[in-house]
This record gives structure tokens, C-alpha cells and sequence, in this order.
């Protein structure tokens, strides 16, 4: 056989180096071909590597239901401060702040994390969700002011996390809502809480400049996310994009029950919705009762658990019913999404969701040993 | 300068397909486990050992390659100085060397995906060490399958014997 190549190659006229430099240029040519082939999902997967590590090892640190079951058979909170000190999260911040305002630095110190570690492709979103301390103190220095709080007690409800915490800290020294909106002057909060302090003013109510920094802060985080380009920014976006729709449902319910109109909680919407979009809220607004709108949302995701909530709604009357159902659907939602891209954006969703709820849970129980010495089985139908 | 057949060669091209697919694979891979090793100990100091198991396995498939790379040099006459290949031989060498060059490639980036998944998930959950060492074992088979291959090849394509 070598002998009848040979004599190809020769009556072809190709010498032996340049056969040997086709074979070497081929290998080459598919050698480059796999290369880009296979390089292509690693490049994808690279940046999440060390965010994921990183986040699943606190995800293993966060309380299973056996540890839940054991904070809530505490006999009040301040057991549960204890039980809180053996676990380094937590206790760092239990020696100097209450049980509820370390909780709250936690959850702070995790957005400051995920907003430092996450990949550049969704480093927006979290920079953005890392703003929820920093819109916290602004609604505590306002409610304080409201309150008639003094300044001890005003420094006492400040989160110390975010960049604008120093700037809250000196604006606890503020008399009137208007001092401490003039004081954010030069931050982004300030043009929106000018807009809101008219209707304040008229109304002598916190509520619109609280729904003003609330709607501020979804619609920065649903367009930080807004143009997804692969898998893991469309997960983000449906991600955040449900916490936007399940924002505006909560206030479309009960404002129905309320009986208002569109055009009064028009201000407290956000309007580019994921999958109630505003004309759909509009026409929402327009039904007869809350049994309507949970028919009117047929089609989408929130139709069923609203549905399954419409009885119980029936019966107690409270719209705190479907508040927990649309809750609950979240974390659920969230859940199935960190199972979407286990080697993407995936885990760091899971981890965010499971702290939330982990956060939230802990000051329910806190609440309910604090205030009203509920049983086990109550505090545990409370939990989300 | 040095005569070297044509066979020869051919079987020296063959060898740096061998490490150098089977080595790009590992590199891939390894570099995936330990950037997920690294995530884990920086949380958590106890993975380190765990951490650097996980990021040793996609090391196989370039030890692989570097095997079947020495064999075919030695017996192609490159080094030893024994007889050289004819070009048939050194065909059947470049086959050998791309055996192991791609299975080693895929299985060694698929390890490495693997094993940096089991690393979050043993962060995560320690008693997941057993289940992910078994994870992050299957993509070897791609590897074992290739150098299999390749040593079949040399065997009956007239390079060893």
C-alpha cells in the first residue's frame, strides 16, 4: 500500500513534504474546528465557575427545615438570638445590633456579595438589588420623621450596609421629610422623591414617596435586565421580571378591594410588566371584583395559584390571601429556575431565593414570639 | 540535517496530536474544576483536599495522551533510534494520535464541567462527595474508549509488534 501511495502521490507530482504539510494543514484546519466548537459552552460557563462555588457553599450553610423546627420550639426570641449566636452569619452582628436589624445587615452584606462576585453579564442586576439597603434607610429616615422617632431611635432603624449609608446617618439630624429629600440631592433618589413630595405634601401621607422608591427600585432592576442575550439573562429577566408582575398584582387586588381606580394607582404601577403587561393591568383594573381579575389573568402563570386562593379569599375575605399565594409562588418559581442552568446563573438565583425566604421566615417566627406568643402549629402556617 | 522517513513523520505528527488534543482537553478541563475548587475554598477551608481531588481527575486523559505520544515515538524509530515507519504505518500513527488527541479532549473538558458542578456540590452538601466522585468519573470513558483505540491501532496497524 505504501508503495502504491507513493506511486500516487508521485504521478500526481507531489513531493514528500508537501504531502506531509497537507496532513499537518488538515489536522490543523479540524484541530481549529473542534477548538472553536468545544471552546464555545466553556466560555459560557467560565465566569459563573467561582460565583457558583462560592454561592453554594453558603446555600449549604443556610437552615434546613430540622434547624426551622428548632427555632420555632424556642420558648421566645431571645432563645432564638442564642440559637442565632452558633452560627457565624448571624452572630457577627448580634453583639451590637437587635436580632431583626442583624438580619437585615445579613441580607444587606449578600446583595453587596452577589452584586461583587456576580459575572459582567448580570453584574447590573445585583449592583441594582444591592440598592435595596440603600432604599430601606431612605423609607426609615422618612417613616422616623413620620414616627416623631428621635435621632437615637432613627439611627437604631438604619441598616449600616450600602453606599448611601453614610449619608443616611447624617441626614437622622433632618426635621421634615423635605430636609432629608434636599439632603439626597446629587443621589438618583432625589428627582423621584421631588416628584412624590407634592402628592406628600397634599395628602400629608408617607405612602407615595415609599411607592415612589418602590416602583423606582423594580423598574431599575427590571430594565438592568431588560435585553437578555443568552440562557442566563433570560432566566434573570423572567426572574425579575415575575417579582415586577407579582408587585403589580398585589397592588391591582387590592385596590380592587378598595374600589379605586386605575388612574389612582397609576403612580404605583410599573408599567413594562413580564407577563401582565399594562394594558392588561388596565383591563384588570376594570373588572367587576377580585373573582374577575384572577379570571382575567387566564393564560398566564398566576392563574392557578390565585384561583387556588380564590376560596380561601372566600371565606376569610383577606387579601393577605393572595399576597401569600403570589409569595409563595415566587420562591417556587425562583426554585424551578435554579434548577434551570445548574452551571449558570442558576445556583446564584437559588441561593438569593432560599436567603430571602430564610431572612423573611426568621422575622415571622421573631414576630410571632415577640408580639403575639403563637403556638407551633400557627407559626408554622405563617411561614412562607 | 537528519533523514527521517516519511512514516516517521507521519507517526511524529501523530504523536503531537496525541498530547497535544489529549492535553488541551486536560488543560480545559482541570482550569473548570480548580476555578470551581478555589470558589469552595475560599467559603469553606476543609475542600481544599476534596477541592483538589475533584480538580486531579481530568489530569488522566493527558497522561493518556503523553503515553500513546512516548509509544509512538519510541517505536516510530524517533527516539531509540530504531527502524523508521513506512508511510502506511505513519498513517495508521496520525489515526492513533487523533484517538487519543479527541476522545481525550471531549472527555477531559466534560470531566472538568463535571467535577467543578461536584465541587459546588459538596460545598454545598458534604455527604455528596461519594455521588460526585462517581459523577465526574463517567466522561473517563471517552478517554479509555480513545487509548483503547489507539493502542488497538499501533497493535494490529504494525506499530508495536
Amino acid at each position: 500500500m505504501a508503495d502504491e501511495l507513493t506511486t500516487i502521490l508521485t504521478s500526481l507530482g507531489i513531493p514528500n513534504e508537501a504531502f506531509l504539510g497537507i496532513i499537518v494543514l488538515v489536522l490543523l484546519i479540524v484541530g481549529a474546528v473542534v477548538v472553536v466548537i468545544v471552546s464555545r459552552p466553556v466560555l459560557d460557563i467560565y465566569p459563573y465557575l467561582l460565583p457558583n462555588a462560592k454561592v453554594r457553599a453558603r446555600k449549604g450553610r443556610l437552615f434546613d427545615e430540622k434547624q426551622f423546627s428548632e427555632i420555632i420550639e424556642t420558648d421566645d426570641y431571645k432563645e432564638i438570638t442564642n440559637y442565632l449566636r452558633g452560627f457565624p452569619d448571624y452572630a457577627k452582628h448580634l453583639d451590637d445590633h437587635s436580632i431583626e436589624k442583624s438580619l437585615d445587615i445579613q441580607l444587606g452584606e449578600t446583595y453587596e456579595l452577589l452584586s461583587r462576585i456576580a459575572p459582567d453579564d448580570v453584574k447590573k442586576v445585583f449592583a441594582t438589588l444591592s440598592k435595596k439597603s440603600d432604599i430601606a434607610n431612605i423609607k426609615s429616615l422618612i417613616v422616623s420623621i413620620e414616627a416623631n422617632l428621635s435621632k437615637n431611635e432613627t439611627k437604631k432603624l438604619l441598616i449600616p450596609v450600602g453606599s448611601l449609608y453614610p449619608l443616611c446617618e447624617q441626614l437622622v439630624d433632618s426635621n421634615t421629610v423635605e430636609d432629608i429629600v434636599a439632603g439626597l440631592d446629587g443621589t438618583e433618589y432625589s428627582v423621584i422623591l421631588e416628584d412624590a413630595l407634592r402628592e406628600y405634601s397634599e395628602k400629608g401621607m408617607i405612602l407615595p414617596l415609599e411607592s415612589a422608591l418602590d416602583k423606582y427600585f423594580l423598574e431599575n432592576l427590571l430594565s438592568a435586565s431588560s435585553v437578555p442575550s443568552d440562557d442566563n439573562t433570560r432566566i434573570l429577566h423572567s426572574y425579575i421580571g415575575s417579582q415586577v408582575d407579582v408587585a403589580n398584582l398585589k397592588v391591582i387586588i387590592r385596590s380592587k378591594v378598595d374600589d379605586l381606580k386605575y388612574d389612582n394607582i397609576s403612580p404605583h404601577i410599573i408599567s413594562n410588566g413580564y407577563q401582565v403587561k399594562e394594558w392588561k393591568l388596565k383591563d384588570l383594573m376594570e373588572s367587576e371584583n377580585v373573582t374577575s381579575i384572577v379570571s382575567g389573568l387566564e393564560g398566564t402563570d398566576y392563574s392557578p395559584i390565585l384561583s387556588e386562593a380564590l376560596g380561601t379569599y372566600n371565606e376569610v375575605g383577606s387579601v393577605s390571601v393572595f399576597e401569600k399565594a403570589l409569595d409563595e409562588y415566587l420562591v417556587n418559581y425562583a426554585n424551578s429556575l435554579s434548577l434551570k442552568n445548574p452551571l449558570g446563573i442558576g445556583p446564584i438565583i437559588g441561593y438569593i431565593n432560599k436567603k430571602e425566604k430564610e431572612i423573611k421566615n426568621l422575622k415571622i417566627i421573631i414576630r410571632a414570639k415577640r408580639e403575639n406568643n403563637l403556638g407551633i402549629d400557627d407559626i408554622q402556617e405563617m411561614l412562607v | 540535517m537528519v533523514e527521517i522517513a516519511l512514516g516517521t513523520a507521519l507517526a511524529a505528527i501523530g504523536a503531537g496530536v496525541a498530547i497535544g488534543f489529549a492535553g488541551l482537553g486536560s488543560g480545559l478541563g482541570q482550569g473548570i474544576a480548580a476555578a470551581g475548587s478555589v470558589g469552595a475554598v475560599a467559603e469553606d477551608n476543609d475542600m481544599f483536599a476534596r477541592g483538589i481531588i475533584f480538580t486531579a481527575l481530568p489530569e488522566t486523559q493527558a497522561i493518556y495522551g503523553f503515553l500513546i505520544a512516548i509509544l509512538l515515538l519510541v517505536f516510530s524509530g524517533l527516539l531509540g533510534g530504531g527502524k523508521g515507519l513506512d508511510v502506511t504505518s505513519g498513517l495508521v500513527a496520525v489515526g492513533v494520535g487523533a484517538s487519543i488527541g479527541f476522545a481525550g479532549l471531549g472527555s477531559g473538558m466534560g470531566q472538568g464541567i463535571a467535577a467543578a458542578s461536584s465541587v459546588g456540590a459538596v460545598v454545598e452538601d458534604n455527604d455528596m462527595f461519594a455521588r460526585g466522585i462517581i459523577f465526574t468519573a463517567l466522561p473517563e470513558t471517552q478517554a479509555i474508549y480513545g487509548f483503547l483505540i489507539a493502542i488497538l491501532l499501533m497493535v494490529f496497524g504494525g506499530i508495536l509488534g
